[in-house]
């Protein structure tokens, strides 16, 4: 098993704390003058994505965990799940909606997704960071108030997604979304 | 645990403008560093950094050199207290010190260190004289002074004297004084010099060093102090230990610690427990030459004042 120590430890490491699996997300190294020198290490789980901050003696190990994200295209959704697959292998993974969590509102057919496996399964999916997508409901567009730009009205997405659109842009567009907020970006069409 | 030489040599940089800045400021600062301690005869010497035996410390790495079986100084106290106790007077060095492993915005395996030492200095004129000289570099700042227990009284809402103590560390400290350096750290230190500096004193007397201690209201403590700046830990000071017999028992004992973190023991000085009797009464302290500069410049990084 590899193993890394608190020196050793930078942002985007992968490490089990108590058995599970976190992603480091920031480590300062703390020394009072005659003090013990110790790590303040930022921890992000990488199942449930809750941010923890832990203290640690400098020079304490930690077990790698085995995280791996591979890419993989959508091909289909059933009523249970979502079933990707790699293009280069052409292995198959079947992935069910509570694993995929929030980030269902983005499963788009055809679209590539980056797959996390721990230990060999696939845990949980992150979506490209921006996603072209079509309003299939909203509100008729309103002319000439362009200029303040951010009046916003709520639209339904062809993947279910509820999100702020400017009050220009109408039903049947394409829209682009950054996925890490839920945010539109721009109109594609 | 013991550290590389490898691990300290820089990588060669290209000279940016910021960084020809730091070096002409730095060369002013030593000058008149040097003309602080000319004016109060301070004489400044020139121990040796390299030594056969090390100074003793729980929380403080050497580095080794195994072909020649040297370590590089982590402070050059001890050289400095042979010098004091043949006759010296007051005496100051501006040098490079070593320590293992510390890599950190504010920490690098080498730094500059500034000590001194006055004969005859009482531990209240040793933080005066020390306030003044970080004044030097950043400007006549008010002082606060606060007792190692009024600090966290008053901003981690304990008493480090008394209380029991809870952190949530992950894998088990040591001591008590693990938890409550890393209280300090955490909790109270971000507090300390907000608005100028700020001194802490009176430390408890199992974070005595090289101090002395003595009871204060009822309390052991340690004649320690430290000063703060923008929650940077830049001094710290002694009224200095003269009593061999005591000294090498703090020795053994951080030995000991060592040992228990599975760390090797480091070699006792005896020349220096020898003479340590004569040393005449007298208080001391390092400042970290460094440390200073990153306020001057305003950085958080130590790498930007380092050229």
């Amino acid at each position: 098993m590899a193993y890394a120590s608190t020196s050793d430890i930078k942002q985007g490491f992968k490490i089990k704390v108590d058995g599970q699996p976190y992603l480091v997300t920031g480590n300062e190294f703390v020394k009072p003058g005659k003090g013990q020198a110790f790590n303040r290490i930022r921890l992000k789980h990488i199942l449930t994505g809750r941010v923890i901050e832990k203290t640690f003696k400098s020079g304490d190990k930690f077990e790698l965990a085995d995280v791996n994200e591979t890419e993989m295209r959508l091909l289909y959704t059933d009523q249970d799940g979502a079933i990707f697959m790699d293009d280069k292998t052409f292995e198959q993974v079947n992935m069910p909606f509570d694993q995929i969590g929030d980030h269902r509102r983005w499963l788009k057919d055809d679209l590539v997704f980056g797959i996390i496996f721990y230990n060999g399964n696939p845990v949980s999916i992150e979506p490209p960071t921006f996603i072209e997508l079509k309003i299939t409901e909203t509100s008729p567009g309103i002319r000439g108030d362009t200029a303040s730009g951010r009046v916003m009205k709520p639209a339904i997405l062809e993947t279910g997604a509820e999100v702020q659109v400017p009050i220009f842009v109408n039903e049947g567009e394409i829209v682009r979304i950054d996925t890490r907020t839920g945010d539109y970006d721009s109109r594609v069409s | 645990m013991k550290g590389k030489l490898s691990e300290s040599i820089p990588e060669p940089e290209t000279m940016t403008h910021a960084s020809l800045n730091v070096l002409q400021d730095r060369a002013n600062m030593l000058s008149k560093a040097r003309l602080f301690f000319s004016k109060r005869n301070v004489m400044e010497v020139d121990c040796p950094i390299l030594s056969s035996t090390a100074s003793v410390d729980a929380h403080i790495d050497l580095i080794y050199s195994e072909s020649s079986q040297v370590y590089l100084h982590s402070s050059p106290e001890y050289g400095m207290k042979k010098l004091l106790a043949g006759g010296s007077g007051d005496i100051f060095q501006l040098s490079h010190v070593f320590r293992a492993g510390e890599f950190g915005d504010k920490h690098r395996p080498e730094f500059m260190m500034t000590e001194w030492y006055r004969c005859g200095f009482s531990y209240e004129q040793m933080i005066e004289e020390t306030c003044a000289f970080i004044q030097l570099f950043v400007g006549a700042l008010p002082i606060t002074t606060l007792s190692y227990q009024e600090a966290f009284i008053k901003y981690a809402g304990l008493d480090p004297l008394h209380d029991e103590l809870d952190v949530p560390v992950h894998d088990g400290v040591q001591t008590r004084d693990d938890i409550l350096n890393i209280l300090l750290s955490l909790k109270v230190e971000p507090h300390l010099g907000k608005e100028g500096l700020t001194v802490i004193t009176h430390y408890p007397a199992t974070q005595c060093a090289l101090a002395k201690t003595d009871m204060v209201d009822g309390e052991l403590v340690a004649k320690r102090f430290e000063v703060y700046y923008k929650g940077l830990e830049l001094a710290n000071g002694y009224d200095e230990l003269t009593n061999s017999v005591e000294q090498r028992q703090r020795f053994i004992e951080a030995n000991e610690l060592r040992k228990k973190m599975g760390k090797d023991p480091l070699p006792i000085d005896d020349e220096f427990l020898d003479i340590l009797d004569s040393v005449p009464d007298c208080s001391g302290v390092a400042v970290g030459f460094d440390r200073l500069m990153m306020l001057r410049h305003k950085t958080h990084k130590i790498t930007d004042v380092i050229v």
